[in-house]
């Protein structure tokens, strides 16, 4: 358990640090990554559930991103399965609901349902794919500061830069509190619910106890709910940065509105 | 704020609990001076300390920093003023880099960027860690994280320099090296601590808290040579 609590805290590390690294994408300005990743999301999610080869073009995005950056496709695949489980759970009801028959593979037929099916655990792969590109090309900082450039709210932008500081808050406590049971425990690895209970509330204490001190000592560097901007996390928008937000939002939409059928003269489903 | 004191009116402070951890505290550090605020655990040294950078305000009484009197309309101006060092500088240190830590404040300020870099590099060097500059402040050891925090709090430009156990969990080595650059700072300074080591090299003035009333302030040698005194208070 502490091996995996350290892990996530490396790859915490690494992704606020992921900004630095020398790529033309990470050059980019953060604004112009967060405009073509909306983009993407919205029409990529616009596309019918039983298109599934329509939405099977969309995987361009994120493998010439992955590409671009410096990633290897493979890597950013197995962190993006995190999200199967859960997709799988919301897309379950389908198989039962939509029984009739779309297409064949050969003489099998393919339901509704199961295209459905395939076609949720797809998107939710594509979305948070193109949503750790984002972060690994920009850092989470950078992210905050350019939400809050294109005007979102601070009451938002700051949240969610505390949601990501409160996370690295919480798993250095719990790597404190497992160190400290296992220094006692003698490789004893079950324990009744009751000290679970404890534990949870132990850690919840806390933790927030020390987000209240580092919110003390952020009000003490002046802090009052703005992300300031800092030395070297300043980009001007460049032309480079026009071309890439309107050359990838004018190539989503053409791909949604002409589709593969005709990109490829397939006949239309 | 041309006179740097710090003026402690009849300050009380009690906690959502009703605890009072502070009664009516009163005194002044005046220009350049370097005080020791020192007690047991639970005295109220933390507390005292939080009021001097508004981040816990008097429930009655004031507290008044260079002709300012503390107030939630003062709090950007005072915040400029005080520079607080907090104990755990793992609270202090949230940036992914130590350089990015340091501009935090001077950013907030709303300086330009090349007085805030300016500024960067002169705090990492006042305090010998210009080559931690791109490091990531959780793989520090204790003392560079220590200096590092300083750092952040100096880059702000402060006239008063509040700190609450400098030299807690340090090294020896690093002990020393945090010692040595405290005594070369010019600021009104006001430390809370147990190492009366550390108060005998760098304070000319003691503050005994004991139960969160100020038991007795005055010159630090003969404070430190009261052992009567100090020992009704918990310490030796």
């Amino acid at each position: 358990m502490r091996a995996r609590l350290t892990q996530a805290l490396y790859r915490l590390d690494e992704l606020e640090r992921a900004d630095r690294c020398a790529t033309p994408l990470h050059r980019l300005d953060g604004r112009a990554k967060l405009t073509v990743t909306a983009v993407y999301l919205v029409v990529m999610l616009s596309v019918p559930l039983t298109r599934l080869s329509e939405l099977l073009l969309f995987a361009l995005y994120p493998v010439v991103t992955a590409a671009v950056g410096g990633f290897r496709y493979g890597a950013l695949l197995r962190q993006s399965l995190v999200v199967v489980p859960f997709v799988a759970f919301v897309g379950l009801f389908n198989l039962f609901q939509a029984r009739e028959p779309l297409f064949y593979i050969g003489p099998m037929p393919v339901s509704v349902g199961w295209t459905m099916f395939v076609s949720l655990l797809l998107r939710g792969l594509l979305s948070v794919q193109a949503l750790l590109l984002l972060v690994r090309t920009t850092g989470y900082y950078r992210i905050c500061r350019s939400l809050q450039q294109v005007g979102v709210p601070e009451l938002f932008t700051t949240q969610l830069l505390f949601v990501h500081r409160y996370l690295c808050v919480l798993l250095r406590e719990s790597l404190a509190l497992a160190m400290a049971r296992d220094a006692r425990s003698f490789g004893r690895r079950n324990y009744p619910l009751r000290t679970w209970g404890t534990l949870i509330c132990q850690l919840l204490l806390r933790t927030f106890d020390r987000a209240a001190r580092i919110g003390q000592a952020m009000a003490a560097r002046g802090f009052t709910g703005r992300i300031p901007e800092l030395p070297g996390t300043r980009t001007a928008w460049r032309t480079a940065d026009t071309l890439y937000a309107a050359g990838w939002s004018l190539l989503l939409v053409g791909l949604r509105f002409v589709g593969p059928e005709r990109i490829f003269h397939l006949p239309t489903p | 704020m041309s006179h740097h004191y710090l003026r402690f009116e009849r300050v009380s402070y009690r906690y959502p609990d009703a605890h009072e951890a502070l009664h009516d505290i009163s005194f002044e550090l005046r220009h350049g001076e370097k005080a020791a605020v020192v007690g047991v655990n639970g005295a109220g040294k933390s507390t005292l300390l939080l009021h001097t950078d508004g981040l816990l305000l008097p429930t009655s009484g004031r507290i008044v920093v260079g002709g300012v009197p503390i107030t939630k309309r003062t709090l950007p101006l005072i915040r400029r003023t005080v520079g607080y060092v907090f104990q755990q500088p793992d609270d202090q240190l949230f940036m992914p880099t130590v350089g990015e830590d340091v501009a935090f404040g001077p950013a907030n300020m709303g300086l330009d960027e090349a007085e805030i870099d300016r500024r960067v590099v002169e705090a990492l060097t006042a305090v010998g860690a210009e080559s931690l500059r791109d490091r990531s402040p959780a793989h520090l050891s204790g003392g560079q994280k220590k200096r590092v925090a300083i750092a952040t709090v100096l880059a702000m430009g402060p006239s008063v320099l509040v700190m609450d156990e400098p030299t807690a969990a340090l090294d020896p080595q690093a002990r020393r090296q945090l010692i040595d650059l405290i005594r070369g700072f010019s600021h009104t300074t006001l430390i809370a601590t147990h190492d009366m080591a550390l108060v005998r090299e760098l304070c000319t003035r003691v503050l005994v808290l004991h139960r969160g009333m100020l038991a007795a302030d005055g010159p630090a040698d003969e404070i430190l040579s009261n052992h009567a005194r100090l020992a009704a208070c918990g310490l030796e």
